[in-house]
């Protein structure tokens, strides 16, 4: 990287290929959109086998996703809207030039994606205590009592809201085939929560230590935009997995 | 669009062409919140005998979740404000995430087909990875 | 007449010492690289030798079959033996040869632009590029695959043989082209220089940007794919295992939702470079230069909507079966348009027969073979007699080879003064084309016929069918001939590396910014001075070249090629 053509003054650097610093901020954001369009396949594709099995058993994937805690999800969910929220701050920020502001929402989010992470590992702790890992050790229907913890929504509203528990289980097999499915997609979009701690740490360090590498808002708003989408994904996954109607 | 963009006003400005202000951010909160809300709201509190509807819960949960999506892609992402270019890649990448269900078209037509199909499983699957054989 | 251009056209720019080559020289200089040019060359050193791998297997293939029996190699050791030829040559080659070779090379310079839009991003590729690469030579090493470069399950979640390994690599090169991809896009998008109109584009920029959309709708979705496999395997989830109720046909509809727009990724830039390369020879401006540019993407798009017409004799439905196979037709249109387009920009044109063309004319012949054949298996009935036959092998090495390898030879071959500012022994050129060309069709030509005999594809041995030895032996001939004609390249290239004589700036005469504004090797910022851009691309005029021509001149104006 030999010739930084143009910086400009005090103005954010020009890299020595662009000609200006507008061609240079647009095409990060046109390249970071190509890059979330593939993130669109990548996470369709699943949904489509989601989608496809969801239909073919759809009985039993109602009672397997009676095991999962929507509790649990739904506080998760809260988590990453609100971590959401705060990276939108964050780049709001970034764009007004107010540094301090910027770097406490950027670590709100980064605290929110930790939080997001605890709480997905209890579940998922969880399903193991219950055999519920789509492996070998898979044994549906082991722990049927524990599931009763639900119960709870129950005693408080009136009758009519009751839902009704289903005597069986469905086919244990088909019910292995929605934790599969489970734990991948859920899996794959913590992995890239974890992606997004590396990038927003990376991000904030930089901005602490005033790297030359960060000189206007844009590596923000594409950490920003990345972690829009993660949250996007979980915006369908939560009804998706552990809201199926009956 | 580009006419503005280049325009000699904003050439070299370090400055993004529109931030999102901050009553606008909590407002879009206000409104994923909400959303939220109204799909636990749903899944639990609709009464029988729409409850027991599965298209509809299903299609309320969905349209809820897109209400959100919608929310999160146009405002906090910024394709409303963004150039005609970020609009294509943004819509074209949701947009073509359809063609993966033209795959559903095959499963749905099997049950035309004359010979049975997917719906009995042959004997030579045999399981593998289960509890009941451990071989 | 026709050799006269290469030697005459040295002393045309004063020449600048100064270039992207002798900027450094460390090794260093080179892995750190975030220069576009020298990434390509990277680039060129490591398809070569995954080519030169999966060639070795491809040598073992061809010796086994000589005998009915099989000679060499036991059942087991042949399949990893195709699949190790299957996975190199398309995930490591073909997807990648001539995007990352020639794609990273010339883009910034045709578009003028100083480097790609991210050049640390384009090196990082490099970088997932080759750790795939050596991922899956490690798991051949480990002991190899047997599943084909396919995967199908059930078959690749069952195999004991070091497919997870194979698999990860596999996600990390996808991966590696993603980021290619997204860097042409913006590359594309944002870099050209002032002047460069969306139609003054070159039709070889308008050939990557598709691959790039490509790349990036299809690549991710076969990313997961394999990567369920992997997790099928590694954790005993069961997506798509038929004893959980899973279908093991999804995966082949995920496999080809990918693999058969992967077919274009690998066919649409050798496209783009036969563009260049007949206008240039013919010394005329493309024919219907809009009718090319959207055939390009057009077939982006389709490409798509076709991969059912892998799978008609899978379980899928007859009814999808019929839908796909009438896409598979409608998408042979675009290609065909191509094929007339440059039949009608030679037609007339004062026509020069030096290595490039020879290899330029060496594709459309073999590409429309390929295509041709295609169609044979995009109709279902004729498909459930020819479908996993040699038939198929035979379709898909007269696209893959002849076409893509053909495709990539010819524009290396036409930029080399351009990327090493030398030039090679036009005779050695001239005469390892036709080897090519002969090798290859009676390579390809007797595994039509054998195939349409009824010999499956992937077998190792024939002896229900003897009479077939004579078809294998010619093919096997053909094979060695062939690789000799890959041979001879490798070595008077990298020959002229290092002796070649020096070349000018443009030693075609050809037109676009690469040759008529960019040193041979171009600097490290590609342009001395400022690029500005007021012509149509492919500005030949036959005229120029030969005056006996004049009157042809004026037909070229009637079939509306010359603006
Ligand atoms: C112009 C039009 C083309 C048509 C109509 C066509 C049609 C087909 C069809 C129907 C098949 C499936 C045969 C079967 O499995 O029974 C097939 C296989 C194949 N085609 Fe093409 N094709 C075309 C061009 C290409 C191109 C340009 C390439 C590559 C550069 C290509 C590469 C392949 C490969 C690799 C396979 C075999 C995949 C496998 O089973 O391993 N085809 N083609
Ligand atoms: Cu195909």
């Amino acid at each position: 990287m030999s010739g930084h053509a143009h910086a400009q003054g005090d103005g954010p650097e020009v890299y020595f290929q662009y000609e200006d610093i507008d061609q240079q901020q647009e095409s990060y954001v046109v390249g970071m959109w190509a890059f979330l369009m593939t993130e669109v396949m990548f996470f369709g594709a699943l949904f489509l086998i989601y989608t496809l099995y969801r239909w073919k058993f759809h009985d039993t994937f109602f009672l397997a996703h009676e095991q999962l805690n929507w509790k649990m999800g739904g506080l998760n969910t809260a988590v990453l809207l609100f971590s959401s929220v705060m990276v939108a701050f964050a780049v709001h920020f970034a764009q007004k030039g107010k540094k301090t502001a910027q770097l406490i929402c950027l670590g709100m989010t980064l605290m929110c994606a930790f939080g997001f992470l605890v709480i997905k590992s209890f579940e998922y702790g969880a399903k193991g205590d219950h055999k519920l890992y789509p492996n070998y050790t898979f044994e549906y229907g082991a722990h049927d009592k524990d599931h009763k913890v639900e119960s709870w929504w129950d005693d408080n509203l009136p009758a009519f809201m009751h839902i009704e528990k289903k005597e069986q289980h469905g086919d244990p097999k088909n019910a292995k085939l929605f934790y599969s499915i489970y734990f991948t997609m859920t899996g794959l979009h913590g992995l890239h929560v974890v992606i997004g701690i590396i990038a927003i740490t990376s991000l904030m360090v930089l901005i602490i230590i005033k790297s030359p590498l960060i000189t206007d808002y844009v590596p923000t708003e594409l950490v920003g935009l990345y972690w829009h989408f993660v949250d996007l994904v979980w915006i369908f996954l939560y009804p998706l997995f552990y809201l199926i109607p009956r | 669009m580009a006419g503005h963009d280049h325009s000699e006003l904003t050439k070299g400005g370090a400055h993004p062409h529109h931030v999102l202000p901050q009553g606008m951010i909590f407002l879009i909160a206000g409104g994923l919140f909400a959303g939220m809300a109204a799909t636990i709201g749903a899944a639990f509190m609709i009464p029988e005998p729409l409850h027991s509807n599965t298209f509809f819960m299903q299609s309320l949960a969905l349209a809820i979740a897109i209400f959100k999506a919608c929310l999160v892609v146009y405002f906090y992402m910024g394709v409303k404000f963004g150039t005609r270019l970020v609009k294509i890649f943004a819509y074209g990448g949701f947009i073509w995430f359809f063609t993966l269900f033209i795959m559903m078209a095959d499963y749905t037509s099997r049950p035309m087909e004359p010979v049975p199909g997917w719906e009995t499983v042959p004997s030579s699957a045999l399981p593998r990875n289960t509890v009941e054989d451990p071989e | 007449m026709s050799a006269t251009l290469i030697d005459n056209a040295t002393a045309e720019q004063p020449r600048n010492d100064r270039n992207y080559l002798n900027a450094d020289h460390t090794l260093k200089s080179w892995l750190l690289t975030v220069d576009h040019k020298r990434i390509g060359i990277l680039y060129l050193i490591a398809v070569t030798i995954f080519f030169f791998i999966g060639a070795v297997a491809a040598a073992m293939i061809r010796y086994e079959l000589t005998s009915p029996h099989g000679i060499l190699l036991s059942s087991e050791v042949y399949n990893k033996t195709f699949s190790a030829h299957g996975i190199y040559m398309v995930f490591q080659f073909l997807v990648v040869a001539i995007p990352a070779v020639l794609g990273n090379f010339l883009i910034p310079l045709m578009i003028g632009a100083r480097d790609m839009a991210f050049p640390r991003l384009n090196l990082l590729s490099w970088y997932m590029f080759m750790t795939g690469g050596l991922l899956i030579t490690l798991s051949f090493i480990l002991g190899g695959v047997d599943a084909g470069w396919t995967f199908y399950v059930p078959l690749s979640t069952l195999s004991e043989t070091q497919i997870s390994l194979c698999l990860v690599g596999i996600f990390i090169t996808g991966f590696s082209s993603i980021f290619t991809a997204v860097n042409f896009i913006a590359t594309i998008h944002k870099m050209r220089a002032p002047g460069m109109t969306w139609y003054r584009l070159p039709l070889y920029i308008w050939s990557h940007y598709s691959t790039a959309i490509v790349i990036l709708l299809g690549t991710p979705v076969v990313a997961i794919t394999l990567f369920l496999v992997v997790v099928e395997r590694g954790f005993g989830f069961g997506i798509f295992s038929p004893e959980l109720g899973g279908d093991p046909v999804l995966f082949q509809h995920l496999f080809w939702f990918y693999s058969h727009p992967a077919v274009y990724i690998m066919i649409l830039p050798a496209f783009g470079v036969i563009s260049e390369i007949i206008t240039c020879f013919s010394r005329r401006p493309i024919f219907g230069y809009r009718f090319i540019a959207y055939s390009s993407v057009a077939i982006a798009f389709l490409g798509f909507l076709v991969w059912g017409h892998h799978m008609f004799l899978s379980s899928q439905s007859v009814l999808q079966g019929l839908i796909f196979s009438i896409i598979t037709w409608i998408l042979a249109v675009p290609s065909a348009i191509k094929v007339f387009n440059w039949t009608t920009t030679m037609y007339k044109g004062s026509i020069h027969f030096s290595t490039p063309m020879l290899y330029a004319l060496g594709f459309m012949g073999l590409f429309l073979i390929g295509g041709l054949t295609g169609l044979h298996l995009a109709s279902i009935d004729t498909d459930v007699h020819l479908t996993g036959t040699y038939f198929i092998v035979a379709h898909f090495h007269y696209v893959m080879v002849g076409g893509t390898i053909m495709g990539y030879l010819g524009g290396i071959h036409f930029w080399f003064p351009k990327m090493f500012g030398r030039t090679y022994s036009e005779m050695w050129g001239r005469i390892s084309a036709m080897i090519v060309f002969v090798g290859f069709n009676l390579t390809f030509f007797p595994q039509f016929i054998v195939g349409y005999l009824g010999m499956p594809r992937r077998y190792h041995y024939y002896y229900f069918a003897p009479e077939w030895q004579f078809y294998h032996i010619l093919s096997t001939a053909g094979s060695t001939v062939l690789g000799i004609g890959f041979l001879l390249p490798g070595i008077y290239l990298t020959y002229a590396i290092f002796k070649g004589k020096k070349a000018g700036p443009n030693p075609w005469g050809a037109k676009g910014l690469e040759w008529e504004q960019a040193g041979s090797p171009p600097i490290t910022e590609n342009f001395e001075k400022p690029v500005l851009v007021l012509e149509d691309p492919y500005n030949y005029n036959p005229e120029e070249d030969s005056k006996m021509y004049e009157h042809e001149v004026e037909s070229a104006d009637m079939l509306g090629g010359r603006k």
